[in-house]
């Protein structure tokens, strides 16, 4: 679960939200839509406390993000940004970057696992040894979605991650974050990825708002059919 | 012995300057002001250090020698803080114990274990080989902080995306603390790797100038040069460690508000 109560979030002197609140339930999938700059990247970086909430409360399956369980709540979430970084020369080592740090030292995957997870987002082992400055946007995508998918995480926070894909790959991409046991919160312009949520959540009057007139229910593809649930001042937002 | 300048000679000295003064002036350049005040100031900080260097081998005293010292090293610390643009209010005394510790540790062991003078705290040894070393240390260490801290803030989704995947702070930084030691340290690789055939370096010049054999003098600049790289690293690695906990909030994000 992922909950922001309250959140007022600054970015550059600039206020981005006011009070607003949000929970997501284990496994339902949604994506905050909004104007250019509103805060949509912003509100998933304040998740991973990549950038600090001046007021309010995030929990991640519970647990208040604070000094002392950032880097716990970390080792539960896959954040992939909006331009992703892959942080090596070859993809292999890539892919296996997360496997160096201690944290995650004694989990590194073995090759049948690599090629497995490689072959189920549409791509060649053959890339392994590429050099990840002459690989596409869209490889670098599927790579960065390959390295969170190795890490076993459930709760996945994601920018914009099939900008760069044809709709082959988008599908690849889209059939393994939509697993039922995968919490998303994500930012998409993606009419397909949008559909495919269980809810829209939009950026309003430094609010976090469930569009009314204009949403229609997910159908099909989406996970789940829960019912929307959004806590703005108004309603509180404790779990 | 070395034959003294007289004043005479001093302003023929002076006369040189005057060809890059008009190589500036053709190009124009806009630093003849600022090359004139730097010319001015090395002369009247250097006629200082002389005068009170005279006093301070006369008096041979370990405590004049160490207090003498421990000024180079607070000026040296100002600077570095300075160049690297980083604040003084936030970083004086973690840095003033890198840079004090690093140049004590590499000066310490070339004068008490290496040269062992009668008496040990002599003046003559200890205040021009700490000199030395800190002169080198500062440079490095402007370039280390400043190349650490700048890579980081340029490559800042790269640092968040370390610590996404699981890194701690120190592991997130690593990348950027390597680049930092390799800016530091490449320049002085490349001066050991061409000293003598490219360059004759300064102490033993000036050790060969007052009347030491050569032999003597190369000695002396070998003990000096690894003295100074060995300062130089663990200025450089501690600096940027010790630098960690105050440059980092409790997320481990840059905080912004370190830099001038």
């Amino acid at each position: 679960m992922i909950s922001f109560e309250h959140i007022m979030l600054k970015v550059q002197e600039r206020t981005l939200f006011i009070d607003a609140s949000l929970q997501i339930r284990p496994g339902e999938k949604v994506v905050v839509r909004g104007p250019s700059g509103c805060g949509k990247s912003s509100l998933l970086k304040c998740a991973v406390g990549a950038l600090p909430a001046a007021e309010g409360i995030i929990r991640i399956d519970g647990t208040e993000l604070k000094s002392a369980t950032v880097a716990g709540i970390r080792s539960r979430i896959a954040y992939i940004g909006q331009e992703p970084v892959l942080g090596a020369d070859r993809v292999r080592d890539a892919l296996l970057l997360p496997f160096t740090f201690k944290t995650h030292r004694d989990r590194a995957p073995a090759e049948e696992r690599i090629s497995r997870t490689l072959d189920q987002l549409h791509l060649s082992s053959d890339i392994l040894d590429k050099a990840c400055k002459r690989i596409s946007g869209g490889e670098k995508q599927r790579i960065a979605v390959a390295r969170a998918l190795l890490l076993d995480k459930c709760i996945f926070l994601v920018d914009e991650v099939t900008s760069a894909l044809d709709p082959r790959s988008r599908d690849a991409v889209m059939a393994e974050l939509f697993q039922p046991e995968i919490t998303l919160l994500s930012v998409s312009h993606d009419p397909e990825w949008i559909n495919a949520c269980d809810r829209i959540v939009e950026i309003k009057n430094r609010q976090l708002q469930e569009p009314v007139a204009d949403f229609t229910p997910p159908g099909g593809t989406g996970t789940g059919n829960q019912k929307p649930e959004i806590n703005n001042a108004d309603n509180g937002g404790a779990p | 012995m070395t034959v003294d300048l007289s004043i005479a000679s001093l302003l023929w000295m002076y006369a040189l300057i005057l060809v890059p003064v008009a190589i500036f002036f053709y190009l124009q350049l806009g630093i003849i002001r600022d090359t004139l005040f730097a010319l001015i100031r090395m002369t009247a900080q250097l006629f200082l250090v002389g005068f009170y260097l005279k006093y301070v081998f006369q008096l041979n005293n370990p405590l004049v020698s160490l207090l003498w010292v421990a000024l180079m090293l607070v000026v040296a610390n100002l600077s570095i803080l300075n160049k690297a643009g980083l604040k003084r209010s936030v970083f004086f005394w973690r840095l003033l114990a890198g840079v004090a510790g690093s140049t004590l540790l590499a000066g310490g062991w070339f004068i008490l274990v290496v040269i062992r003078p009668e008496p040990i705290y002599d003046a003559r040894y200890m205040v021009p080989i700490i000199g030395m070393i800190l002169g080198n240390c500062l440079r490095s260490n402007v370039l280390s902080l400043e190349r650490f801290y700048s890579g980081i803030r340029k490559n800042e989704n790269e640092f968040t995306t370390y610590l996404m995947l699981g890194a701690n702070l120190h592991e997130a930084v690593r990348p950027y603390l390597r680049d930092a030691i390799k800016a530091a340290v490449n320049p002085s690789v490349a001066t050991m790797a061409t000293m003598g055939i490219v360059s004759l370096p300064g102490m033993m010049t000036g050790q060969i100038l007052g009347g030491a054999m050569p032999m003597e003098a190369i000695k002396y600049q070998i003990g000096i040069m690894i003295c100074i790289f060995t300062a130089m690293v663990v200025a450089a690695l501690v600096n940027i460690q010790l630098s960690l906990s105050v440059a980092f909030d409790d997320h481990q994000r840059l905080q912004q508000d370190i830099f001038q």
